[in-house]
């Protein structure tokens, strides 16, 4: 067997993708520490039981034994170690913090999917304002326009929308999971049978209609008017209106849908949930929402929380990269290497060469797309 | 604003030609598709759909992927393959059922550890699973019926649409499982960007489908 292949599902990063990358992680940075935001950074190794809560959708965790027996994994996400890190240390609250680093995930063997994938993300801790959604939607607004010069459309929906509705219709818990489940997947063919049971309840038109709520808020608003609510639904769907509101107002460009319809991103979400997505790419850029009993998988007291994801990956998908500009190269000789360094300095793309001899300085100025400089005057050193 | 332009992979073979009319009563130009010859791709000018040509797993692929928008494929390979698309529609064509069948001599209830031979796993395995029972699964591309008539397995858990193979080949049925029927499965995110689209062709195919 060959000793220089990759594991299935593994990339090496080099060239244009490697510095794509780079520059938006360089952006989100500097976007975040701007906003107040410390840094945190945990190990890509978890105890598999901090994951207990993680819904893993059709992945699977990449697991190793530790010495001593116990299950080790490659983390599938970066809240709950977070969550984990704020129950096991004392620090005060509230706290805003963001990470950037890899996640991994073992997709459909064969099918192209990656399973090591960079995220960043923010997590806002100990804030039950709404100004702490407010702060993810101004963060998907600036960062959208600066990664990839336009908006993203954000689509905001309730994690606890469509159990608290369905809690109103039937008390078999059951049936209320397997509708939820058929509505979430869209399995219309199931749903439909489903919903028969209730064909004589009140709530049968918007049983029916409940797959397509999604879309611009002003027609899923007014398709609701019609239905007679219960007042915990008709708060929450305030709440959602207060928000879009808001963003019309501070925000006037940007683009906002809703949806009712969909599974929240995981099961710890408890209040609004919040995606962007694009034109193009094949799943959402953002991806957060409100989740205040995270804590509560790892410590006694809960407290508010509202978070967030940035697919790092998927932006650099999306991102056309801009014309190359032009390197120069510098080759010089040791004695000269104060004087190199100040042209390196002075160069917008300068880099230096280590080459011995000027006719290998050509071939690593080639190799590198750049011109080459030559400060030796014709003298090769020695 | 680039055009909005939908991109279908449809199952070639049975499928496809079932579908086909289908389309077509639903005012759909698939007149390409009719006089393909070897391509793959037909683009219409007069509609924003294009179509691909795949085979049935590779339907779920492209759509997993979102190199595709909307599948149309059997519900046999969107349960085999763990699809996570969202399912819209029946189009109630390509029915069949899966079936648990061998020789007459064949006893269900014998208490050991069959072996079965099939072309699903997955789904052969979900099914033991429910019966509570543990089976070993031999994995048979096709002519699943050889199987259990050389020995190679004690039955097949298969697909049929009439019993006439199964029975042409002296095999008896023995129990009967999901049915199955071509789908139109469309991929997350391409419905969130082209619901528009993506809706109006749903509801004309399911007003032919009906009827």
């Amino acid at each position: 067997m060959k000793n220089n292949l990759l594991p299935l599902g593994t990339r090496d990063e080099f060239g244009r993708r490697a510095v794509t990358k780079q520059k938006i992680i360089s952006v989100v940075q500097r976007h975040l520490n701007q906003r107040g935001f410390s840094v945190i950074s945990t190990p890509l190794l978890e105890k598999q039981e901090v994951f207990d809560q993680y819904q893993l959708g059709n992945y699977q965790m990449y697991r190793f034994l530790d010495p001593e027996g116990d299950t080790i994994v490659l983390r599938p996400d970066m809240t709950l170690p977070i969550a984990r890190f704020l129950s096991s240390t004392n620090i005060p609250l509230p706290q805003k913090f963001f990470y950037v680093g890899d996640i991994f995930r073992i997709s459909r063997k064969l099918s192209g999917s990656y399973n090591e994938l960079t995220q960043a993300g923010i997590e806002l801790i100990g804030y039950d304002s709404l100004k702490a959604e407010l702060e993810c939607l101004t963060i998907i607004n600036k960062l959208s326009k600066k990664l990839l010069g336009k908006d993203v459309e954000i689509e905001l929906g309730i994690a606890d929308f469509a159990p608290t509705l369905l809690e109103n219709i039937t008390n078999d818990k059951n049936q209320q999971s397997e509708i939820a489940q058929a509505l979430y997947d869209k399995n219309i063919p199931e749903y439909s049978k489903l919903i028969q049971n209730y064909s004589t309840a009140s709530q049968y038109k918007l049983l029916k209609k409940w797959p397509r709520l999604f879309g611009d808020p002003e027609s899923i608003f007014s398709e609701l008017k019609e239905f007679d609510l219960s007042t915990e639904l008709q708060d929450k769907l305030n709440n959602l209106k207060e928000i879009i509101k808001w963003i019309k107002q501070v925000m006037p460009e940007q683009s906002i849908s809703v949806d009712l319809s969909s599974r929240a991103p995981q099961s710890y979400y408890t209040g609004l949930t919040f995606r962007g997505f694009y034109q193009d790419g094949n799943d959402y850029l953002f991806s957060g929402g409100r989740y205040d009993k995270l804590l509560a998988n790892f410590q006694d007291q809960t407290e508010p929380a509202v978070g967030m994801g940035i697919d790092i990956d998927l932006i650099a998908n999306l991102i056309t990269p801009k014309q190359k500009s032009q390197k120069t190269m510098i080759y010089f000789n040791k004695d000269q290497w104060k004087k190199a360094e100040s042209k390196l300095a002075e160069l917008d793309n300068g880099i230096l060469s280590l080459s011995e001899t000027k006719k290998d300085a050509e071939i690593e100025a080639k190799n590198n797309n750049a011109t080459l400089l030559d400060l030796t005057g014709g003298n090769d050193f020695d | 604003m680039t055009e909005n332009r939908i991109k279908i992979a449809l199952t070639k073979g049975r499928v496809e030609k079932q579908i086909l009319p289908l389309l077509d009563k639903a005012g759909i130009d698939c007149e390409q598709i009719k006089q393909k010859k070897r391509r793959l791709i037909f683009d219409s000018p007069k509609q924003p759909y294009e179509f691909i040509l795949a085979k049935g797993p590779d339907v779920t692929t492209f759509l997993e992927r979102g190199a595709a928008d909307i599948g149309i494929v059997g519900s046999d390979i969107l349960t085999e393959h763990r699809s996570t698309q969202y399912e819209l529609l029946d189009l109630k064509t390509g029915q069949c059922q899966f079936v648990l069948a061998s020789t007459k001599d064949f006893d269900p209830d014998e208490p050991r550890r069959k072996i079965i031979g099939t072309k699903y796993p997955n789904i052969t395995k979900k099914y033991f699973d429910s019966l509570g029972q543990d089976v070993e699964i031999i994995k048979i591309e096709g002519s699943v019926e050889l199987a259990p008539l050389t020995g190679l397995a004690d039955a097949i858990v298969d697909i049929t649409e009439t019993g006439t193979t199964i029975r042409e080949n002296n095999l008896k049925i023995y129990d009967y499982l999901d049915k199955v029927s071509t789908r139109l499965v469309v991929n997350r995110m391409s419905l969130k960007q082209h619901s528009k689209e993506i809706y109006t062709l749903v509801d004309k195919l399911e007003g032919v489908v009906t009827k």
